[in-house]
């Protein structure tokens, strides 16, 4: 395929990817469960473990689009699961500027790839938008819901408008780390066997 | 009776539904509405003949609801009770969605459902993309379990050795064979012309009958009623 339209195997390779890292964010959303101090440790657990199966898909980008669809699936999905719909701004935001990013690299430049990664992990901060966004009616509706009161101040002594810049700063961070691992991960087990 | 719904309603009910569920429930009117919210997609499920999934779903939804109504009350400190509370209600509170979700995800033939996105003018990209989504989770679940089976074989387990090991030797095998599995259906959606440029016909005739009209009206009356009544007041 030589024009710069999408054809129907990458939209296959699309959906298979983004159903891989939902399956890894559901994963670790489960252990948010425990303590909410694992919520705010998201920004630094779903870049690393979503990090393989990202840098795989990577490998396969070779036309602008992509990766802005995988953040729209990523919003729709998130709202069908109840997350809501104030983070899909942000999301789809984080997917189109990822998106550019690695265009400008041809989406072959290692250098352009990390970075790219890097802003596309901020997608993880739209989970805690109704958290801060509506801090206030958010938290009378989880302990009007049932949750703890104890659960909730751990919440939002950890999440809140403050923290926000810190938890975006770390997303970032970690998902350029994760870059590197993921390129290491994926050149140990995909090259070798000549996968990619 | 086969109650066959369009796949358009169905997508109009995991909307109204999860917009529902990220409004939470205050007074005991509002709880009702809510239940019965649920309550109609296990119906379904069991007009579907899921007799098994629906039954796993009315006694979770149902435990999950008496422990969060019985201890909401009563003081829950401690680490146990705050847990287990939290998670009751964390139950409770999206529950709704993932009935609706596996009813639709269920019961949904993807040519139907690639069908009714076509006749509402979504993006083929989109589409596409989210059949495949949809296809992919119990594909990923079966190939999950068989790697887990030959983990167990060679005695690898959950928990011991570190952390690192444990997600590699099940993230890695788990990518190869969905990036091959995603070939071979790559393969086959060519080959049945996906991606041409000429309009794509479909098998499956979609109509909107007598039920989906009355599903859309009930699920739009519950969601006028939640809102008039947790806002208005």
């Amino acid at each position: 395929m030589d024009n710069n339209k999408l054809g129907a195997k990458d939209f296959i390779t699309i959906g298979i990817f983004t159903a891989l890292l939902f399956v890894v964010e559901f994963a670790c959303g489960i252990l948010g469960f425990i303590h909410p101090y694992i919520v705010a440790s998201y920004v630094i657990m779903i870049p690393i473990v979503g990090s393989v199966p990202m840098m795989l898909f990577y490998t396969k980008i070779e036309k602008f689009g992509m990766l802005s669809i995988m953040s729209v699936l990523l919003a729709i999905i998130m709202f069908v699961t109840g997350m809501g719909y104030l983070g899909a701004p942000l999301i789809i935001a984080a997917g189109v500027i990822a998106d550019l990013i690695a265009k400008s690299g041809g989406y072959k430049s290692f250098k352009k790839t990390v970075l790219s990664h890097g802003v596309f992990c901020l997608w993880i901060c739209a989970n805690y938008f109704p958290v801060i966004v509506t801090a206030d009616s958010y938290r009378k509706n989880l302990v009007d819901g049932g949750y703890s009161t104890e659960y909730c101040d751990n919440l939002f002594r950890a999440i809140n408008s403050k923290t926000i810049a810190v938890l975006l700063i770390l997303c970032f961070i970690f998902g350029i780390i994760g870059a590197f691992i993921g390129k290491a991960v994926v050149k140990k087990h995909f090259e070798k066997a000549g996968i990619v | 009776m086969a109650l066959k719904l369009d796949p358009r309603t169905k997508l109009f009910m995991i909307f109204i539904v999860s917009a529902v569920v990220m409004m939470s429930a205050t007074t005991p009117l509002l709880w009702a509405v809510r239940i019965t919210m649920t309550m109609i997609p296990i119906l379904l499920l069991i007009a579907e003949k899921h007799y098994a999934a629906a039954l796993r779903f009315i006694v979770l939804y149902s435990a999950a609801l008496l422990i969060s109504f019985k201890f909401l009350s009563e003081n829950s400190k401690g680490f146990l009770s705050a847990f287990l509370v939290g998670y009751c209600s964390i139950i409770v509170q999206f529950m709704p969605a993932v009935i609706t979700a596996w009813y639709v995800v269920r019961t949904t033939k993807i040519g139907e459902f690639v069908s009714a996105m076509q006749k509402m003018h979504v993006p083929d990209g989109i589409t596409i993309s989210l059949a495949v989504v949809m296809r992919f989770f119990p594909t990923i679940k079966e190939e999950y379990s068989s790697i887990r089976d030959a983990m167990k074989m060679r005695g690898i387990m959950f928990g011991g050795g570190n952390v690192t090991d444990v997600v590699e030797y099940r993230m890695i095998p788990l990518l190869f064979s969905c990036v091959n599995i995603g070939d071979e259906l790559s393969a086959a959606a060519v080959t049945r012309g996906l991606g041409g440029k000429v309009k794509r016909t479909s098998v499956q005739e979609l109509k909107m009958g007598g039920a989906d009209y009355m599903l859309i009206l009930m699920f739009t009356a519950a969601l006028v009623f939640f809102v008039v009544f947790k806002y208005m007041k």
